[in-house]
Parts: C-alpha cells; structure tokens; sequence
C-alpha cells in the first residue's frame, strides 16, 4: 500500500566514503575477507573516523562480535543457551535492501546458508505471501501492513527469547501502534516523505505543499505513484488527518488531485530518475531517495513541508509456514545488532530505529536532514496507519483521479 | 478419412490440452475469485459470489483508460505494420544469402533487457537527452522540447517493441511469394504499385493478419511501456488491472476487469478474423 | 541469386535497422558509464565488466532465464508448430472457433491475471510454491500461441498435395512429414522459435509470480533494482550477450555458407536445374 515502493539506497554513502578515502571497492573487500566479518567494521569505523567529529568509542567491543558463542554485553547480545538453527535460510527482500556484510557475518556467525532474493516489487511479495505459503522464512513488510498479516494468519509471532537484541530499539520502537510489543516483527527502517526540488531551476525557497500545484512549474512537477502518499499530501495540504476515512474530506482531497493532474509530467515511483534526469524540477518524494539524487544533481534539496510529512517505517517479519524458523529468529536478532545495523544504515542510506547503533553511523548520515530529520520536523510527521476496509475509500477515488481524462 | 481424424487429434491436442491445463483452469480459478469480494485485508472471500464487481467494472469511469489503450494498441499495430511490411520484403526479395541472418539481426535487440532498452529510450528522448542534444546542437531548436512522458514516447516505444513480431510472419508469408507471380502481376498491370496492391498483398494477407494479431493484442496488455514513457494522462487498462491486483488487492474487482477486457478483446478480434477470412482469403 | 538491387529500400532497410539498434548502441555505451545509474553520461569506464563477473546474484539469475528459455522454447515449438499445422487443416467450422478463441486467450489476458492464476492453480493443485518449472510451464503456456499463429498463417498456403504424393510415393505418415511439411513450413517454425526465446527471456510479470526460492531470472534482478537504480552492471551483461549472440550467429552463418557451398556444388554437378 503505501512506502513500499520506497527506493532502498545503494552504496551511494558508501561509494563516497570510499571515493573519499581513496579505498578501492576490492580492497576493502579484500580486507573484509581477511579480518573477518566483525573485525571488518574496524576498518569502516577507522575509514570514518578520518573525516568524522564523533568518533566511535565502542570500536573494541566490535572485534569481539565476529567470534561465534557467548559475546559479551550488548550491543551484540546472544540468546542463551545457544540454539542451533536449521541449516539454511530463505530471505525475500528488495535488492541491495541490506548492507554488504550483514548476511555474510550471519552465516559466518551460526553456519546458516542465506538465500536472499529480490522481489521485483514489494506488491508481488505481498500476492506471493498471500498464498500462504511462498517458500521463504523473512521478509521486509511496510508497517502498515503488519495488522493485515497478522489478522490473515500469513506471518507468526518471533520467539522473543532469541531475539535479545531488542534491547537496541530506541524506546518510541519498543511498541508500535500497529504490532504491540514488537510480538510479530521487528522494525528495519525509517524514512519520511516530502518533496524536493532543483534549486538552479527555481530559483525561491520552496516550503509548502502548495508548490506543487503551482501553475508556473507547470510540466515540470511529479508526484509519487502511490495512492497513500498522494492522498496524504493533498490531506496534510488541506488540513486533515493522512488517515481520514471522512467521505467528505477524501472528495476534498480528490477534487484537489484531480486538480493539479494536467500540471504533472508524471506519476513515478521512481523519484530518483526524474529528478536526476532534470526533466523534472520539483517531485513528491521520499527522503531518503533525495539523498541519492544530490549525488548525481547536488542543487536539488529535500523539504519536509511546513504542514508536516508522512513518516513511514517497514519491519521484519517471520512467514507463516516458515520451515527455518529459529535460524529466522536469530536473523532477525542479528539484524539488531547495533554494528549490523548501523552498517545497513550506511550502507542502504536509510535511518534504523535502533539507539544503540547510533554511535556507529556514518556521521553524515546523522548530519542530514533528508534521512535523519531533527526532532522538529519529525514532529510534523503524520504516520500512516491501516484502515481496514476504509482503504477502499483511497482506491476508489485513486482509480477514478488516474483512470479519469 | 479415420486416419485423417486421428492425425488431427495428435497435432492439435498436446498443445490444446498444455493449454486447456496451464491456462484454462488457472483462469478458470481467477474467474471464480473474479465472483468473489475482497476483504478488508485484500484477501478474497467466496462467501456470496455474483456478479457486482462485473457491474462496477461497467462503470464509465474506465472509459478514458480503454480508449487510452486501444489508441495506443491500433498506432502501434498500424505503425508496425506499416514499417514491417517494406522491410520483410527486402530482406526476403534481396536479402539473397543472409536473410537468416537479417532476420536474427532484427531480433537481436530484443535479447536484451525491456527494463534497459526503455531507459535507452528515455535517454534518447529525455529533455537533456539524445534527440534534444542534436535539435539544440544544429540550432533547430532553442530550448528542449518534451518528448518523453508524451503520447509520442509511448507508441514510439511500442511500436519499437512490437515490431519484431510484425516483421517475422509478414517475413514467412512474403518469403513463400512465388517470384513468377509477382512478374506476371507487374505484367499485366503495367505497374508495381498496382501490381502491389492486386497481387502481393492480398497473397501475404495471412501473414498481415499474423503480424496484426501479434501486434495489437498483446499491445493491449502492455502497460510498462505507457507507464514509463508516458505521462500523467497515460494511463491504460491493463495499468488500472495490474494495479488493482497489487497495490489495491483488490483481486476479485481486478480479475472482473481483466475478464471483461479478455472477452471483448476475443469476440472483437475474431469476429473481425471471420470476416477478413471470408472477404480476403476465401 | 539475382543481383537485383533496389537503392531507395535497400536506404529504408537501413533507416530501419538503425532504429532497431539505436537504443541498443545506447545500452552498449552506458555499459562504460562511470556512474551508478543509468542517465547521465559522467565518463569512460571498464570496472562494470569485472564487477559483473563478482556479482554471483546476477550470474546465477541470468543462469536460471537460460535455463528456463531453452526449455521453453524447445517445447513450445513442438507444441506450437503441431498445433498450427492442425489448425491450418480445421478450415472452419465449430472446432476451428473454438481453438482459434483458446489460441487467442493467453495473448489477449492481462499478464497480472496469468500470473496470478498459475500462482494459485500451483499452490492449490500442487502446493508448489515456485521453480524452474514452474516458470518453463508457465512461459510455454503463453507463447505456444504466438508460434501456432506463425506456423498456420505458413501452413494455410500449403499444398495439401505434396503430403500426398509423398505418400503416394510409399513414405510412411511420419516420414512424409518431416521431410515434406516440416521442410516447407521451416521458416515459420524458425521465427516462432525466435519470438518464443524472445518472450520466454524477457518475461517478467507472470514469471515474477512463479519463481520460487532461488529461482530468480535475469529480468527479476534487473526490475528489482530499477528504482534503486539500474546500475551499468546490467546494461555490461546485455551487451555480452548481445555480443555473444552476433559472434555465434556469424559462426553459424560460416559453417552453413561452407556446408551449402558443398552441398551445391555436390548437387549442381550431376543434374540440371529441377525447377518444376
């Protein structure tokens, strides 16, 4: 439904720290293979300490996570006693969702074999699971959609005694609206949504939603192909909550659509490419995407909206009819590791709920708004929820807004 | 006459009946689900099966997506055609020794990825791109002009993606011209644009027919191409059902629609193969 | 051969040609692009051709189309071509509707609809859940159409006859039709096996919801990387195989060329022309 077609970052951090740092991609590789999995994030963190203010003090405590058995304290915690999880494991996520060595530190680490394969959109993982049985153990679900799941039997709760690491979310992730208790799934990552724009093409300070239905960008403009976040910035324009389910203030909204459709070039989900391309000048568009477009097209900036935003978040799940279920668990565990973690963030671009990974993070990252907003702006942030049957209110007047001349 | 009839079945049943297994029950399951609703969820629930979601597929409100992709599917098929025709002529008239050749070399292309050979598209087409560069580069034009999210993106990009299933069977049935005809059609009608149109086309009628068949259906079904390439206004049916089945879930109304398209795409095309069959091929 | 020439289509064939190819000399280009996406040209590049090779994912996902378009096009041919020839036999009649109406189904249905049929037909009847096969079923299933319609549209225009004499002639059924029909009706069955690789490679939707644990093809991995960002990794591996196809097309052509040549010269020598 809606952020699932969030764009996960590449190396795009990465690509430049290294680029920075004079470090080939195959050296660095190399030195991963050599020192080990754990003790690999030695190097990251001195390749960051380089360039950065905080350094990481924690650095010792991350040679001793590359060791299988007993760890020591957190942030890496292990389950105990120490289970023994089947020997393989089967992951269905978006391609490069991940960082580079989260899964070749877990199967160092238990023995497991990891499949990860790329679903092409995360609307076929979701008709796949809908069967119920689609052969993988984890997948990666957009928040709003955990209530569904979990309601429609397709996912089963964690065995929480092998996912000590929980301990690493920060305490506004420790129980979620839509999964209480983080019972059936563990949140990944967080984005927001706003819009941004060329700062060569237009030349004023862009801070409402009302820029994009300025006239005088006309042809110039898109908006995400994505009926929650299109409603919800029309919403939010108006006044409303993004999780309305008022007949009377969905038309609002609609006719407001309908409205700014003949100023679009496009409906995308591809943020990055328009705004890249410079085809288009100002886009609806996830935050975390934007990070990836300056590096191509440094004028462009990323607003979240005086009105507010729409911050969304996706979480691991565990498949019903999962056939590797604790080796899923101790996955899902490792995901929360706080080194682990921080490396996805690095690596994919996006910001973890996870507190204890924080001293870990790239400091650009912490740095920048576009992925790691201040508290301020998060404020402004309406999060959209499930709405049941409701949702259809949504559809029904998406169709009609793209389906309509 | 029983041999006749034993020698039909082994030639038409296997795949009649791959066919009849792994497309007609399948589809059969879909039309079941197609009488369902959808949950709250997005799961299907065959507790009350009808036909409403057929009623609601009748709405007016998808008028402007079905004429979108029947524009879009007859440019495609007339431009394709239109292309295909003189080229798989020349390759079978003059093509002498490397027609195989040729023809591989006309599918070639498309052993390459869609998902990269649209983003070619896009570049050439982009503001900044190809065709702009040069526009602007001969001073032909001040500024770009917008070519891609248009409707001249989309059937450029079609007719691009279905013309090698234009130019193979308008290529078979060229290939099998008898020569001698063709002279003796020149001949009598003092003329090769008379003779064209008296003799050669009416004899490759079967493979015009292949060609716009295997055109204009499966550009019905295309929704990746209007999606990239177009813009806003662009959008197709087949767009409106894929999103249905997966952003909205909403299965059973997606499956209505798809039927409806499947049925009146079938009885049009051949109720309009009968009657070229009667009047053209005899 | 004729040398006859016709300049003004000879320059069409050209213009033609030139369009067939021009996005794919663009994806060749952007293969040495030194950016990570696919739009703007930023530099010169090799380094996307040894990273190609390390990426195992793609490897293995381009191993599994292979795999899959070889099956597919070898059954869908056999099945496709049978199915032609008998069509081309039914003149008209209520059989002939019927099998014309079911050819025409799988190109007329919407790929989502196909897709997610087989994907409950599968888990229902067989509580399969994805594979190799069941990728090849489904793509066999959808392009036998493509190449019946091909082979009859050829097989319509064939002479009933020369089956008969052949067999009049004292070769059996099986022999009249392989070194008869099949002969004649060659270049269908040809370019139907070239569209059925075609279409079985660069599927997507229907095989999106029939690939299982490990069995994902090259156009999965390239879509689902084509928001993060299509990287020039993928337009190096279509530019292999586009090369890979061209050398082996052109070996091809030598050894037929030599092997006709032969053959001609063989033939030439001890008869005249047998022309009818």
């Amino acid at each position: 439904m809606s952020d699932h077609d969030r764009v996960p970052v590449p190396s795009g951090t990465l690509a430049r720290r290294l680029a920075e740092e004079r470090l080939t991609r195959r050296r660095f590789l190399g030195r991963l293979a050599a020192v080990g999995a754990g003790g690999a994030m030695v190097p990251l963190l001195a390749a960051c300490g380089a360039g950065a203010t905080a350094s990481p003090t924690a650095a010792p405590t991350a040679t001793a996570t590359g060791t299988p058995g007993p760890t020591t304290s957190s942030p890496s915690a292990e389950p105990t006693p120490a289970p023994t999880p089947e020997g393989e494991l089967y992951v269905y996520n978006y391609a490069d969702y991940i960082g580079e060595d989260a899964i070749p530190s877990f199967e160092k680490k238990y023995g497991v074999k990891v499949t990860y394969d790329p679903f092409d959109t995360y609307e076929t993982m979701t008709a796949k699971i809908s069967g119920g049985n689609s052969g993988y153990d984890v997948t990666f679900a957009t928040s709003v959609d955990v209530p569904g799941f979990l309601a429609r039997n397709l996912v089963q709760p964690l065995d929480l005694s092998l996912i000590p690491n929980r301990v690493n979310l920060a305490p506004e992730w420790q129980d979620p609206g839509y999964d209480p208790g983080n019972k059936s799934s563990m949140p990944y990552m967080w984005w927001t949504t706003g819009f941004a724009y060329d700062t060569e093409k237009i030349k004023e300070e862009l801070t409402s939603w009302a820029a994009l239905w300025d006239a005088r960008w006309k042809g110039k403009m898109a908006m995400l192909d994505d009926y929650r976040e299109a409603f919800g910035a029309a919403l939010i324009r108006l006044g409303y909550s993004v999780n309305t389910t008022s007949d009377a203030e969905l038309d609002e909204a609609l006719a407001l659509l309908q409205e700014q459709k003949p100023l679009l070039r496009t409906y995308t989900t591809d943020d990055i490419g328009v705004l890249s391309s410079g085809d288009v000048w100002l886009s609806h568009a996830w935050g975390s995407d934007v990070y990836q477009v300056v590096a191509e097209r440094p004028s462009v900036k990323y607003v979240i909206p005086a009105e507010g935003g729409i911050r969304g978040s996706d979480a691991m799940v565990l498949l019903a009819g999962a056939k590797h279920p604790v080796a899923a668990n101790l996955f899902i565990n490792h995901m929360l590791d706080a080194q682990v973690s921080a490396a996805n963030t690095n690596f994919i671009g996006y910001m973890g709920p996870n507190a204890a990974a924080r001293e870990f993070i790239d400091p650009a990252i912490l740095d920048d708004p576009t992925v790691n907003p201040d508290k301020a702006a998060i404020e402004k942030l309406q999060e959209l929820l499930d709405l049941g049957p409701d949702l259809q209110k949504y559809q029904e007047r998406w169709t009609k807004l793209r389906a309509g001349a | 006459m029983n041999r006749d009839r034993t020698r039909d079945a082994v030639f038409l049943l296997p795949g009649l009946a791959w066919l009849v297994i792994f497309f007609a029950v399948p589809l059969a399951i879909i039309f079941v689900v197609s009488l369902g609703s959808r949950d709250q969820f997005g799961g299907v629930v065959l507790d009350t099966l009808g036909f409403q979601n057929y009623l609601r597929a009748l709405e007016p409100d998808f008028l402007p997506t079905i004429a979108n992709s029947l524009r879009y599917a007859a440019l495609t098929t007339i431009f394709s055609i239109a292309i295909a025709y003189p080229i798989a002529y020349w390759i079978s008239r003059y093509g002498g020794r490397r027609k195989t050749l040729l023809l591989i070399l006309v599918m070639l292309p498309f052993w390459t990825s869609w998902v990269i050979r649209t983003y070619a598209w896009m570049t050439i087409l982009r503001d900044n791109g190809v065709v702009n560069g040069i526009l602007q580069g001969l001073g032909i034009t001040g500024a770009p002009i917008a070519l891609l999210n248009t409707d001249l993106a989309v059937v450029l990009g079609m007719t691009y993606g279905f013309l090698p299933f234009a130019i193979l069977p308008l290529y078979v049935s060229i290939d099998r011209l008898d020569p001698s005809l063709v002279a003796a059609a020149r001949d009598l009608y003092a003329g090769g644009r008379a003779a064209f149109w008296h003799v050669t086309l009416p004899l490759t009628m079967p493979g015009v027919i292949a060609a716009a068949l295997l055109t204009f259906i499966p550009a019905i079904g295309d929704f990746v191409t209007p999606d990239l390439l177009g813009g806003a206004q662009t959008i197709t049916i087949a767009k409106v059902i894929q999103s249905l089945f997966l952003s909205s879930k909403d299965w059973p109304f997606g499956a209505a629609l798809g039927f409806l398209l499947i049925v009146t795409t079938v009885v049009a095309t051949v109720g309009t193969l009968r009657i070229l069959r009667r009047e053209v091929i005899g | 051969m004729r040398r006859e020439r016709n300049p003004l289509l000879t320059a069409y064939a050209v213009v033609v040609y030139a369009f067939l190819f021009a996005p794919i000399v663009v994806l060749i280009l952007f293969s040495f692009n030194d950016s990570k996406r696919n739009f703007v040209w930023r530099g010169f590049t090799l380094k996307w051709y040894p990273e190609l090779f390390a990426n195992d994912a793609l490897l293995a996902a381009l191993g599994v189309t292979l795999q899959v378009a070889v099956i597919s096009v070898l059954a869908t041919t056999i099945l496709g071509t049978l199915l032609g020839l008998g069509l081309a036999r039914l003149r008209s009649g209520a059989a002939s509707g019927v099998a014309d109406t079911l050819i025409l189904l799988p190109m007329v249905t919407p790929e989502v609809v196909m897709g997610i049929s087989l994907l409950l037909f599968f888990a229902l009847a067989f509580s399969a859940n994805g594979s190799i096969w069941q990728i090849a079923i489904a793509h066999i299933a959808f392009s036998i159409s493509y190449v019946a319609i091909i082979v009859r549209a050829r097989a319509v225009s064939l002479d009933p006859r020369m089956e008969e004499a052949a067999r009049d002639l004292g070769a059996s059924p099986a022999a009249a039709f392989f070194h008869v029909t099949l002969p004649l009706i060659a270049p269908a069955v040809a370019a139907g096996a070239l569209i059925a690789f075609a279409l079985s490679f660069d599927d997507l939707i229907i095989t999106s919801f029939n690939a299982g644990v490990g069995s994902s093809t090259l156009p999965l991995y390239i879509y689902s990387r084509i928001r993060f960002g299509v990287t020039p990794e993928i337009n190096a591996i279509s530019t292999i195989i586009v090369t890979a196809t061209a050398i082996l097309i052109l070996v091809a052509m030598r050894f037929n060329a030599r092997g006709s040549r032969s053959a001609s010269r063989a033939a030439a020598a001890p008869r005249t022309s047998e022309r009818s």
